[in-house]
């Protein structure tokens, strides 16, 4: 990261969003990411944690507010005809992966991998297979590069979906609870793949309900309520000992722990 | 009951049976042919936002499923001619009414596959930078297609067994030689009996393999 050390990497300023003229989700966020970051947003579903993700990526419109990315802006709304304007080249540096995979059913792994990078970027078919290879080894799955998606476990097909964000050298990734439609058993898996990723200092903005695994990556933890910031802060006060009433709430429903 | 069953008065007579059963697989062929590419077309068509071309679009295909196969094939064999001035022989007749029905009824299938792609599919397409018209070719179409094939397989032959209402418009198919050949035999139990065999025994198969695509897609799916 080149990025002089005080520009935030994002800045979400008085984010609005709403699906049709009733449903306000999201009421004047405001987020501040610095560079090397691993924010994870944690809150009631509802809350505006999945939508805040998607608008990240440019697949949602918003109603006002701005989103810039390393300093350059990258989502602002046009408030006279509501259009929502994306910056795509911004757009291209970030990665996200969803909660149901999304792999392409008619490609095998591989193919996946590729699609993107050969399309959208030009790549050479041999060196993006080669980086390819690399990854999928490097995630325990080079034994599956020729296998479709149906034929992987839920684990591994969201490993894929990992690998396949990577293969366009994002520099943020966006998680969308990736384990909330695993079996338990599965979890353990993304998550190390995840936290491997953290330990190259990806930046990542992660939604999760898995308060061990928030807890273990978090260099800063969000708490995301009725479409604003509750409390945001270090993975110790935020999860440990909540300053903000709403949080602490939260916190012992979700630990099941009642004082 | 002490009817004697002569099947050799229609096995002496394969000759015709054959021919008919020729005109009725071409009749078929062409059928499907403009059935698989207009069927596309039309579905695009329908998926317009333009409701200049959704509408004339949409109203086709419900002439097409709202009406009887027979009574459009009438229509089109003696309304045509008299109305719009041209005269084509009875074999293009037959092929223009099979293959207009089997477009509407493949355009249906072609649209619910196009529209069945999961969001979040596409939501992925986004996600990895591909643009409007990479995200048709490579995750809509070719996902859309594989889920159609199915439902096309089912229609086309459903028009293969329509094709024998082509007989009452004088097209020498199937049906028609069968017709022909009971009548000179005076054996319609046993000819019409090898016709029905002989549609079942083309039909069975291709059913067999739809059964085994849905089969096998449920399990890709899940």
């Amino acid at each position: 990261m080149t990025l002089p050390m005080m520009t935030p990497l994002v800045k979400v300023d008085g984010l609005h969003k709403s699906y049709g003229p009733l449903i306000p989700v999201l009421k004047g966020l405001d987020i501040e990411m610095k560079p090397g970051e691993r924010l994870v947003v944690i809150g009631p579903r509802g809350g505006g944690k999945s939508t805040l993700l998607r608008v990240m990526m440019g697949l949602e419109k918003i109603d006002s507010g701005s989103i810039t990315f390393g300093g350059k802006p990258y989502i602002s709304s046009d408030g006279y005809d509501r259009k929502t304007l994306i910056d795509n080249n911004v757009r291209r540096s970030i990665g996200m992966v969803f909660q149901h995979y999304t792999l392409f059913p008619h490609l095998n792994v591989l193919q996946n991998l590729i699609l993107a990078p050969c399309k959208v970027r030009g790549d050479k078919k041999a060196d993006a297979t080669e980086r390819a290879r690399a990854l999928l080894k490097r995630f325990g799955l080079d034994a599956k590069a020729n296998a479709y998606p149906a034929q992987l476990s839920g684990g591994q097909k969201q490993r894929v979906a990992i690998a396949r964000a990577l293969m366009l050298d994002p520099k943020l990734m966006l998680f969308d609870e990736v384990t909330s439609a695993l079996d338990p058993e599965l979890v353990g898996e993304v998550e190390q793949v995840i936290l491997q990723l953290a330990k190259q200092d990806m930046p990542m903005m992660i939604v999760t309900h898995d308060m061990w695994f928030a807890k273990n990556i978090a260099s800063r933890v969000i708490f995301c309520a009725g479409g604003v910031v509750v409390e945001d802060g270090p993975p110790e006060q935020v999860l440990g000992s909540p300053k903000e009433e709403r949080t602490k709430d939260f916190i012992d429903r979700v630990f099941h722990i009642r004082q | 009951m002490n009817y004697s069953f002569d099947f050799a008065s229609v096995t002496n007579n394969l000759g015709p049976l054959v021919k008919g059963l020729v005109v009725t697989l071409q009749l078929t062929a062409a059928a499907n042919l403009m059935g698989l590419t207009l069927g596309f077309v039309l579905a695009l068509l329908i998926m317009s936002r333009c409701s200049v071309i959704r509408l004339p679009a949409m109203l086709f295909v419900e002439f097409f499923r709202c009406t009887p196969a027979i009574v459009q094939i009438v229509w089109f064999f003696y309304c045509v001619p008299m109305l719009f001035n041209v005269f084509l022989g009875s074999m293009t007749m037959g092929i223009l009414a099979l293959g207009f029905n089997l477009t509407a009824f493949n355009a249906e299938a072609y649209r619910a596959a196009i529209q069945n792609v999961p969001r979040e599919q596409l939501d992925a397409g986004i996600a990895l930078g591909l643009n409007p018209f990479q995200r048709v070719l490579y995750i809509i179409l070719p996902t859309a297609f594989r889920a159609s094939i199915p439902v096309l397989l089912t229609n086309g032959i459903v028009i293969f067994q329509q094709s024998a209402l082509v007989a009452i418009v004088a097209v020498q198919d199937l049906m028609y030689q069968g017709k022909t050949l009971a009548t000179e035999t005076y054996r319609p139990i046993e000819t019409f009996t090898i016709i029905a065999l002989v549609y079942f025994a083309v039909s069975f198969p291709v059913t067999q393999i739809v059964g085994y695509l849905e089969r096998r897609r449920q399990l890709l799916m899940s």
